[in-house]
């Protein structure tokens, strides 16, 4: 797979050009022209307010015209009610825009995608009929003898001049849109996206960061209905129904998800291109239905799609010291976790039935036994994708359970999977970054705006990131997609990724599995050396000669519960563990297969 | 870095991208850009929702402006020249009708006939008013239209505020109701009517037993005839359109319901005597006179079959009305200035339409908005009754 | 007392529609994983169909019920019939596509599906001829119409077949094995397909139905009938967790059940927001629907 380019820090020449040619429309055509430029204006707003809900998250909003609605109304209300001028009013839409989208968000993100669609379809309707039937708003009259926008005295109510208004919003919510897409907050709205599971498990607070993209889309939404408001004089509930929250839709999906050239162009061809139709009088929506159809038939990727940029680091990895920093050290043999008579049930089966263990800082723990043993489902516990009861576990003294897994993460928790779960379409060197997102200082906005501390900090960030893939040897591979990279290197590359968060605990879910000798190898030395930074790790696993050459103690499950703990001398000549999980090597021919060793078929 | 652009190198890449972006740019503007105007002709406009779906009321407006507009042309034209319609749709949608508004603004038009939608009428008449063209309104009975302080609107349809009182006079005086439901489809024009008929039943000591509104696009109102009927009303007026009003008819009769029914002006469509069937008759509609009850319209009505295949709707013949009143202002102004229209348009006071005379209040309202009673029949509308000089309901011939 | 029981008929009859439509969404989704935006837009197109072959049969003077079972047939067939057509052209080939492009691509169908009727018939309401006697019972105060009582009849009766039909024969455990893992429904030498067309048949043969239906009985017909009806299905099918057949069933009865009861006891202009809510509220609660099912990820 070739090398992704990298989408240019500054605008290109061509953007600036075509932005400049746009705001300098009005002297060159007719106010209908202009009318129609506006139109598409007010949609490219109110598309990449969706694209951030839709396309970056990769949440389905099919209620997005509340946004819209309430922003519209209340600019309406503050000014024929309350005198505010339209500047005045900004705020307090973009605001009360704001707060709708973590109102209905907050009760439906754990929703899966296509129970989302229909709940947030809910919220729009019932948005659009509480206006139609208050008085307060109007009823289905709406609200009329809304003042136009000045602007030091000029009043902006001509539609040239509120042409140009709506371009300066345009611009606003591009720059945003555009920054916040390369902030770490797209990416991790790209890591749930490709794998919401994984993301929480390594330390994205998916909830809020899902809640956030609804937000940032509500703000928008209610910057475009102000403007709307603004331009028009009179509002009314028919402005916000589902039929509009379906149209922004398509303008984001045609222009191709999660693209901002793709959403403007979504825009223009949606509004542009009835206008143009205009010709064919009733033919005209089945005209545009038609192409519609087509369109997506040609292109399903949409018009212009997000192109493959991939965050490329700015700093080289030569001349810099190969070992991270190190993780704030325990004192090496303190209990770092206890377990305490885990149990876990799914249904009817007992997968962990009463299990009492603690790891020492600074050791190497392996825990094995028969598939089925439930060994993952203890590494579910304790990251909190099952829940536990929290007097079972403890983590530095401190009891440990409920809440969120990113939480355990933020604690310094860090697992790999069993089945490779990489964020296959961002890059190595993104996938190593989201895992240590979560430690930025800088605050999002300090991102967004580009200061100096958030820049240096950013420098920092992903300098630490290179090194990270460095240790596990894939500095030269950092801006290529995950997806294709070796099966040999993605598993490194999940490593790389846990051990981004600086835990001091590693999971380790058979990161052998499908290696050849050589990887497995190497991958004993990798161990070692993070054990040599302080992190201590538990790890599963099948390979008995890397269990028995790395580990300092071993713990054997079967059927949910220990059946053997202790060094590994010791266990190589348990019977209890011979007979449940090695097999004896007399009988059984193939004693040097590295696979599970299950009883030979010569012996039942 | 960009290697695998096919080997051109990044200038060339934008220069090609920015030659592509601005030649869409410029052929874009060139398609969206405004036809010269003619001056050979007399250009009136004719903004309706022509898809959507109000598609047929639009549909309907444009047939009778253009029996009307052809009607003058036969006879000569206006000022020696011929009018010309150009007929624009606004989908009864805000954006899209100020773009169409603006399209006829730039075709042109001298004038501009029809209107459908108050949501789309409003923001017309903003764009018109702008540019100072006059716009005669045919169907849009919302008051607030001509309370903008606008000197260029005009209606040749009354207004919600006259037939709200017309109807609780009718219920109160004729119908000797004492208790009334009054039910609306949470549209403006609906709601409108409404609440006018609910204020003025109140004010004439009827009790409203119930006031509410229903969903447009549904079929099955039955829920909300049966709390109807439990609260006992003499009389259910309906003030949404003929859709709904066949339903609500069929329904409230298939449960038993024996009060009167009645409906508002949106409802005098034969559809609803085919939804309804039998259950329709005796239904009592408050209306703006339909053609076929208009001493001077009977021909009208044949006229129109005959172009047209079907019976006209409620409002064609409003809008006939609106061009052929707007030709008359253009002959009296001996100009085809807008301004100037708009002046004589002002200046009218008696001029013999087919919905009757028509001349315009300062405001732009049609001073002698006139109302009547029309029944369902066999499944023909029939003259019912109306309020003679003394306020008196006799029965019409 | 009876006004409760007049609803609760009045809801099963509204809902009894929803229920048809719903089984047709909730189908294709457990299939395809598709929201086929344009299902409420079939069940208008087979109301129309059908208004097409009575008219057509009126002039051939049939006799009434060979008429009507003529027209039901005729409808059945031919919706269906473009059902799979739509799926064939514009469904299939964007399968292995992200999922939102086929979503737009049913919403252009939808569109599309609209505004054909609309060319074709005009935007003027149609109406059925009054086919439906309006003779029915009065126990104890509550007036149920002989027709009211059919509408639910054939819904059950179709429901419950199409219940028998994916639990107990070949055809429907192969589109319950397709509805779980396509690849290995494929590798057992599933049609896939086939199968795929099978659903949309299926599903838009029960909307041309619940289409006609609509016409005798409620006999107005007009190019945007799909729209409203078609978002409570869709509605009733998310409540009874979509993919699930049985759900979609009670989904659809208890939309139709709340929307009466709603219009009787709240008001009627907050309907939709009262059934919105209690959709809402019920999500809240069960995140995947009355009868849905948790999916355990294995991680």
């Amino acid at each position: 797979m070739r090398a992704p380019v990298p989408m240019p820090a500054r605008p290109t020449i061509v953007t600036v050009g075509l932005l400049a040619l746009a705001i300098a429309l009005p002297p060159f055509s007719s106010n209908y022209v202009i009318d129609v430029a506006l139109t598409i204006v007010t949609y490219s707003i109110l598309g990449l307010g969706l694209n951030i809900v839709v396309g970056y998250a990769g949440l389905l909003d099919l209620g997005y015209a509340a946004f819209f609605a309430i922003g519209a109304y209340t600019t309406a209300l503050l000014e024929t009610l309350l005198g505010f001028s339209f500047w005045e009013t900004l705020p307090f839409s973009v605001a009360f825009a704001g707060v709708s989208g973590v109102v209905i968000g907050y009760p439906t993100l754990r929703l899966r995608s296509d129970y989302l669609a229909i709940v947030t379809l809910g919220f729009g309707e019932i948005t659009r009929i509480v206006a139609t039937n208050l008085d307060i708003t109007g009823g289905p009259n709406g609200i009329y003898g809304i003042a136009s926008a000045s602007l030091f005295g000029y009043e902006i109510s001509s539609p040239r001049a509120v042409y140009e208004l709506g371009m300066a919003f345009l611009i606003v919510v591009l720059l945003f849109a555009v920054r916040l897409g390369r902030s770490r907050l797209g990416r991790a709205w790209t890591s749930i996206r490709e794998d919401e599971a994984a993301a929480e498990a390594v330390g994205v607070p998916t909830l809020r960061v899902k809640l956030l993209a609804y937000v940032m889309g509500a703000l928008i939404g209610g910057i475009a209905g102000s403007l709307f408001a603004a331009r028009f004089g009179t509002i009314d509930p028919t402005g916000f129904t589902y039929l509009q929250s379906v149209t922004i839709l398509i303008i984001v999906v045609l222009g191709g998800r999660g693209s901002i050239p793709g959403v403007i162009l979504g825009a223009i061809i949606v509004a542009g291109v009835p206008e143009l139709l205009r010709f064919l009088n009733l033919w005209r929506i089945f005209g545009f239905a038609v192409a519609l159809v087509i369109l997506m038939l040609l292109r399903p990727q949409g018009l212009w799609p997000v192109r493959a940029k991939r965050a490329m680091p700015h700093v080289g990895v030569s001349g810099v010291p190969a070992s991270p920093a190190p993780p704030v050290m325990a004192g090496a043999g303190e209990t770092l976790l206890e377990v305490r008579d885990l149990a876990c049930r799914f249904g009817g089966v007992l997968a962990v039935g009463g299990i009492s263990f603690v790891v020492r800082s600074g050791e190497i723990l392996a825990l094995i036994g028969p598939n089925g043993a439930g060994k993952t489902t203890v590494f579910n516990c304790l990251t909190g994708v099952v829940r536990a009861s929290d007097r079972r576990l403890f983590w530095c003294g401190a009891p440990l359970g409920g809440g969120a897994p990113h939480r355990n993460v933020h604690r310094g928790i860090a697992r790999t999977f069993q089945g490779i779960r990489l964020f296959g379409h961002m890059s190595a060197f993104e996938n190593v970054l989201t895992g240590m997102d979560h430690r930025l200082h800088t605050s999002l906005v300090s991102e967004l705006l580009g200061t100096p501390s958030a820049h240096a900090e950013a420098a920092e960030h992903e300098a630490q990131g290179m090194r990270w893939l460095d240790m596990v040897g894939l500095a030269a591979r950092a801006s290529e997609y995950a997806a294709d990279l070796p099966y040999g290197d993605q598993r490194r590359l999940e490593i790389a990724r846990a051990l981004a968060s600086n835990p001091r605990l590693l999971l380790l879910d058979e990161p052998a599995a499908g290696m050849n000798p050589t990887e497995k190898y190497a991958l004993t030395e990798l161990i070692r050396r993070i054990r040599a930074l302080g992190v201590t790790v538990l790890l599963i696993e099948h390979d008995m000669t890397l269990v028995m050459g790395v580990s300092d103690r071993i713990i054997v499950m079967d059927h949910g519960v220990i059946i053997a703990e202790g060094p590994p001398a010791q266990i190589q000549s348990d019977t209890r563990v011979i007979d449940a999980y090695l097999g004896t090597a007399e009988e059984d021919d193939a004693a040097g297969d590295v696979a599970s060793g299950e009883r030979s078929l010569w012996n039942s | 870095m960009n290697a695998q652009n096919n080997g051109m190198p990044d200038a060339f890449r934008v220069l090609r991208q920015t030659v592509a972006a601005a030649t869409f740019g410029l052929a874009t503007l060139a398609a969206l850009a405004p036809e010269v105007a003619h001056s050979q002709t007399i250009k009136i406009g004719v903004p309706v929702p022509l898809s959507g779906s109000s598609a047929n009321a639009g549909t309907d407006i444009v047939n009778g402006a253009k029996l009307a507009a052809a009607k003058i042309n036969a006879a000569g034209g206006v000022l020696g020249k011929q009018v010309e319609l150009v007929p624009e749709d606004d989908a009864c949608d805000a954006q899209t009708a100020v773009q169409a508004a603006q399209k006829l603004v730039d075709a042109g038009v001298v004038a501009v006939a029809g209107g459908y939608c108050s949501s789309a009428a409003l923001p017309e008449l903003t764009t018109f008013h702008r540019s100072g063209i006059p716009y005669v309104l045919d169907a849009s009975t919302n008051p607030k239209l001509t309370e903008m302080g606008y000197d260029n609107v005009f209606r040749t349809i009354g207004r919600d505020d006259q037939q709200g009182p017309f109807a609780a006079s009718f219920i109160k005086n004729s119908l000797h109701a004492k208790r009334a439901a009054v039910i609306d489809d949470n549209t403006t024009y609906s709601k409108g009517l409404a609440q006018n008929t609910v204020d003025a039943l109140k004010k004439g000591g009827v009790e409203v037993v119930y006031a509410d509104s229903i969903t447009p696009g549904q079929m099955d109102y039955s829920p909300t005839l049966t709390k109807v009927a439990s609260l006992k009303p003499d009389v259910i007026y309906y003030t949404g359109y003929f859709s709904e009003a066949g339903l609500l008819v069929k329904e409230a009769r298939q449960l038993g319901l024996k009060m009167t029914l009645m409906g508002g002006d949106a409802t005098n469509d034969p559809t609803l005597m085919k939804t309804a069937g039998p259950a329709a008759d005796g239904m009592i509609i408050t209306t703006s006179p339909l053609a076929q009850f208009l001493s001077g319209a009977h021909s009208y009505v044949d006229d129109y079959t005959k172009a047209y295949g079907q019976g006209p709707g409620p409002y064609s013949v409003y809008e006939y009305d609106a061009v052929a009143v707007t030709a008359k202002a253009i002959a009296d102004a001996k100009s085809a200035d807008p301004k100037a229209i708009v002046a004589a348009l002002h200046k009218i006071k008696d001029y013999a339409g087919l919905t009757g005379t028509i001349g315009f209040d300062p405001k732009g309202d049609r001073s002698r908005a006139v109302y009547i009673t029309i029944i369902v029949r066999n499944d023909q509308f029939a003259a019912y009754q109306r309020q003679d000089a003394g306020g008196h309901w006799v029965a019409m011939k | 007392m009876s006004t409760f029981f007049q609803y609760v008929v009045e809801g099963l009859t509204i809902g009894s529609f929803y229920a048809l439509v719903a089984l047709g969404y909730t189908m294709v989704y457990g299939i395809i994983r598709l929201i086929n935006f344009a299902h409420g837009d079939l069940f208008m197109v087979g109301a129309f169909i059908g208004w097409t072959s009575l008219a057509a049969f009126a002039s051939a003077h049939l006799s009434l019920a060979l008429a009507l079972a003529a027209a039901f047939a005729v409808s059945m067939v031919a919706t269906g019939g473009l059902g799979v057509a739509i799926a064939r052209v514009a469904y299939q080939p964007l399968l292995r596509a992200p999922r939102l492009s086929i979503l737009i691509t049913a919403l252009g169908i939808s569109l599309a599906l609209e505004n054909a009727v609309l060319l074709i018939y005009g935007a003027g309401f149609r109406t059925y001829p009054h086919l439906l006697t309006h003779a029915g019972l009065n126990l104890l105060d509550v007036q149920i119409t002989f027709a009211q009582i059919g509408i639910v009849a054939v819904s059950f009766t179709l429901m419950l077949g199409l219940y028998f039909f994916v639990h107990h024969t070949f055809l429907g455990t192969a589109m319950r094995a397709l509805a779980i893992d396509q690849d290995a429904a494929r590798l057992m030498g599933i049609d896939v397909e086939r199968m795929i067309q099978l659903t949309f048949f299926i599903g838009s043969v029960l909307a041309a139905v619940a289409g006609v239906m609509e016409g005798l009985f409620y006999t107005q017909i007009n190019f945007f009938m799909g729209f409203v009806l078609g978002l409570r299905a869709f509605t009733a099918a998310v409540l009874g967790g979509i993919g699930n057949i049985p759900g979609a069933m009670a989904g659809g009865l208890l939309i139709g059940l709340l929307e009466a009861f709603g219009a009787g006891y709240v008001s009627s202009q907050w309907t939709d927001v009262f059934v919105f809510g209690v959709l809402i509220a019920v999500l809240v609660v069960k995140p995947t629907g009355l009868f849905g099912e948790r999916v355990v990820e294995r991680m």
